[in-house]
């Protein structure tokens, strides 16, 4: 048999990608009845009427990207959301229901591709609503880091953690594997909530992509709006 | 992100008409003095979902014939230059400008060639609108063209008591959506620094 000089750096090549591409297993968690521990499931949502402002960077795969506003506005039972761009065109605008169903009001292209209203959905609930699941466990990470996890009936796991006095939120498909992450920086408390100033959002996969977020306003609201 | 580049380029055209050689009785010789304006400016976004507009601020740079540089403060710094046929738009991220790629930024030379012609005194001969006056000191524009109507469904220019000055520019998008800017602090055609329009 000929020697393969190209052989090993091929091998090579494809176990370094490999690794690279290597998923990311949800984490073992040692329940506990610590109070500190507890409040992590309680202050990193909002409860009652909220409307947040950001700047948002989006980063596809591909290095494309833009910087526009995002305004999310929490309601109870809906989430308006809507995208404008630093001069004021807005991108897209709709009302999410309580049901999982949405009105698209307004949806500039490349922002009325059938996937992103349903997408960004995912990642709004994501940010702003506690996960669905029935299930919910308390206690920290093998590092000790302080840790909710619930899990819903179709197997998705989510951990919300208490690293670096800041909120992060891990979602894991029902094979257990990372799906989304958001990591909060810089947080600080208004009323009961923690809220970050910053956010990075990450989803895995080919089609992933990142949100970095810088919280321009937090505003509880009273009455109805504008 | 092409409407977004579209619809920056109006918003900068319509600027051209708040300075004081602007108004409906100037004659053509009046308007084709301005070779420079620098004016700060107010924005304010609304929209049905916002508890209160959201308000950006910066300034806004024109040299006689196409250098521009329009320039947002806050709440989210954003340069975008044009000078000698090239247009870049940059926007802070992580405490450092960087340029934005793949914006279709090439359609913004259509809006300069809009501001060339008001600055002739051709404001009627609108390719991008059609004109209208409501009453003495109400200027209308709606979109002549279909893709822009799905964007903008029309502009009020308010004219300041003073003749020629223009107090506000309205750019509606449809009920309760609108986007509201108010120029002040204008100077005109004092000598500007190229470096203003190619260094972010």
């Amino acid at each position: 048999m000929k020697p393969c000089l190209f052989c090993l750096p091929v091998i090579l090549f494809f176990l370094m990608a490999c690794a690279a591409e290597k998923p990311i297993r949800l984490p073992d968690l040692v329940t506990t009845q610590n109070q500190k521990e507890k409040q992590v499931c309680g202050q990193s949502f909002p409860v009652g009427k909220w409307q947040f402002v950001h700047s948002i960077v989006f980063t596809m795969q591909n290095g494309g990207g833009s910087t526009v506003i995002g305004v999310t506005t929490l309601t109870g039972p809906e989430i308006m959301s809507a995208l404008i761009t630093v001069e004021g065109l807005t991108l897209f605008e709709a009302i999410y229901h309580q049901d999982n169903n949405f009105e698209i009001q307004r949806a500039v292209p490349p922002f009325d591709n059938p996937g992103f209203a349903q997408g960004l959905m995912s990642d709004v609930r994501a940010i702003f609503q506690p996960p669905a699941g029935s299930k919910v466990q308390v206690g920290h990470l093998t590092d000790e880091t302080p840790a909710c996890r619930y899990t819903a009936a179709d197997g998705k796991v989510t951990d919300i953690l208490d690293a670096d006095d800041c909120l992060q939120i891990k979602s894991y498909t029902p094979d257990l594997i990372l799906a989304r992450s958001i990591i909060g920086r810089s947080c600080r408390k208004q009323g009961s909530l923690l809220l970050p100033e910053h956010l990075v959002l990450n989803t895995f996969g080919p089609n992933g992509y990142t949100l970095k977020m810088t919280l321009i306003s937090a505003d509880e609201l009273q009455g109805s709006l504008q | 992100m092409k409407a977004a580049s579209f619809f920056f380029l109006i918003i900068g055209a319509l600027f051209f008409l708040s300075t004081p050689a602007f108004s409906l009785e100037d004659s053509q010789e009046q308007l084709t003095k301005i070779q420079s304006i620098r004016a700060d400016f107010t924005q304010e976004k609304h929209l049905k979902i916002l508890a209160r507009p959201i308000v950006s601020t910066g300034t806004f740079t024109f040299q006689a014939p196409q250098s521009l540089r329009w320039e947002y403060r806050t709440p989210i710094p954003s340069i975008l230059l044009m000078h000698g046929g090239k247009v870049k738009k940059f926007t802070r991220q992580d405490k450092k400008l960087v340029e934005d790629r793949g914006m279709g930024l090439d359609a913004m030379q259509v809006v300069l060639t809009e501001i060339s012609n008001w600055l002739d005194g051709r404001f009627t001969d609108n390719e991008m609108f059609r004109v209208s006056f409501p009453d003495q000191h109400t200027v209308l524009l709606t979109p002549k063209d279909q893709a822009l109507a799905g964007l903008i469904s029309s502009i009020t220019l308010e004219l300041a008591l003073q003749k020629g000055l223009l107090e506000s520019v309205t750019i509606f998008e449809g009920p309760g959506s609108y986007t509201a800017m108010k120029f002040t602090n204008r100077t005109l055609n004092q000598e500007i620094p190229t470096t203003l329009f190619t260094t972010p």
